[in-house]
């Protein structure tokens, strides 16, 4: 059997576990759980400051109706961002690669957004199908379109994280085999690939970070239009 | 791509949603934040005498 560059993303089992499992299970052991004391150490407090610091970025431009959203917003956001970090080291496995689970988290967040629009203020709601100030002709396709554009939010969003990820996870093992392959070929030619490669990591690691928060973003703002 | 293979995508989704909703929440919501230390002015607050009115 050939292996491809697309089988890192195959969902791995080793002795009958789903090594998704564990990789969807164990990061949180990096988060112990703060303690009463006053003061806490410097991860506790570092991950503290984060989480403050990031549900108050967030939240900032919400109205109070939306606040209710704070602890789930802030889970989300320590989810993707952890999964993400965590697959750049080498021989994890990033489940946030995996379309269904992006999915699985877009479509019912995005489906909720909506739904709490619709139900508290359809109006308002419903407004947001046609921009100010469009020329009366143009108002019915206009509105075919802002629905369409609703309905493709989700799929973007799950999208948009997979194939970040994936693209990202695939150039780092194209960039390594070019290296490895190329080092006793072309000794220099290796080494400046390895530079890209260096290069790319930490453009992966950027990466990682901020297509966590954008998604999260994207969900702030629906709920910010919604409530 | 092994990324469109619908297989197990029920059981990730369970699985994630789970693990999402029992473990993060708990450690997100324990970390408090206490209220900023102010300055305690040195000067005593004036106390003004009030004569409560009972009736």
């Amino acid at each position: 059997m050939t292996l491809s560059f697309f089988d890192q993303f195959m969902s791995p089992t080793y002795l009958g576990i789903p090594l998704i499992a564990l990789a969807l299970s164990l990061p949180w052991i990096l988060y112990p759980k703060p303690t009463t004391r006053w003061l806490n150490n410097r991860l506790i407090t570092l991950q503290g400051w984060f989480i403050n610091r990031f549900t108050q970025q967030i939240f900032q431009p919400l109205s109070l109706g939306g606040h209710k959203w704070a602890t789930l917003l802030a889970s989300l956001m320590l989810f993707l961002i952890t999964l993400n970090m965590l697959g750049l080291l080498p021989y994890t496995f990033t489940p946030t690669t995996q379309l269904s689970l992006n999915m699985a988290f877009a479509v019912p967040l995005w489906l909720a957004t909506v739904i709490i629009g619709m139900r508290n203020q359809p109006t308002h709601a419903l407004g947001h199908l046609l921009p100010e100030g469009t020329p009366t002709l143009l108002i019915p396709v206009l509105i075919i379109i802002e629905t369409i554009s609703l309905f493709i939010r989700p799929l973007a969003l799950g999208v948009r994280l997979t194939a970040n990820l994936t693209a990202g996870h695939l150039l780092i093992q194209l960039i390594a085999t070019a290296a490895f392959v190329l080092l006793p070929l072309m000794p220099t030619v290796a080494i400046l690939t390895a530079v890209l490669l260096f290069l790319l990591t930490l453009l992966e690691v950027a990466v990682a970070m901020i297509q966590a928060y954008v998604f999260v973003l994207l969900l702030s703002l629906y709920l910010q239009e919604n409530v | 791509m092994p990324q469109l293979n619908p297989a197990p995508w029920f059981a990730i989704l369970v699985f994630s949603w789970l693990i999402f909703l029992t473990v993060i929440p708990p450690k997100v919501l324990a970390h408090t934040f206490p209220n900023d230390p102010t300055l305690q002015s040195t000067e005593k607050p004036k106390t003004e005498p009030w004569t409560w009115p009972w009736h």
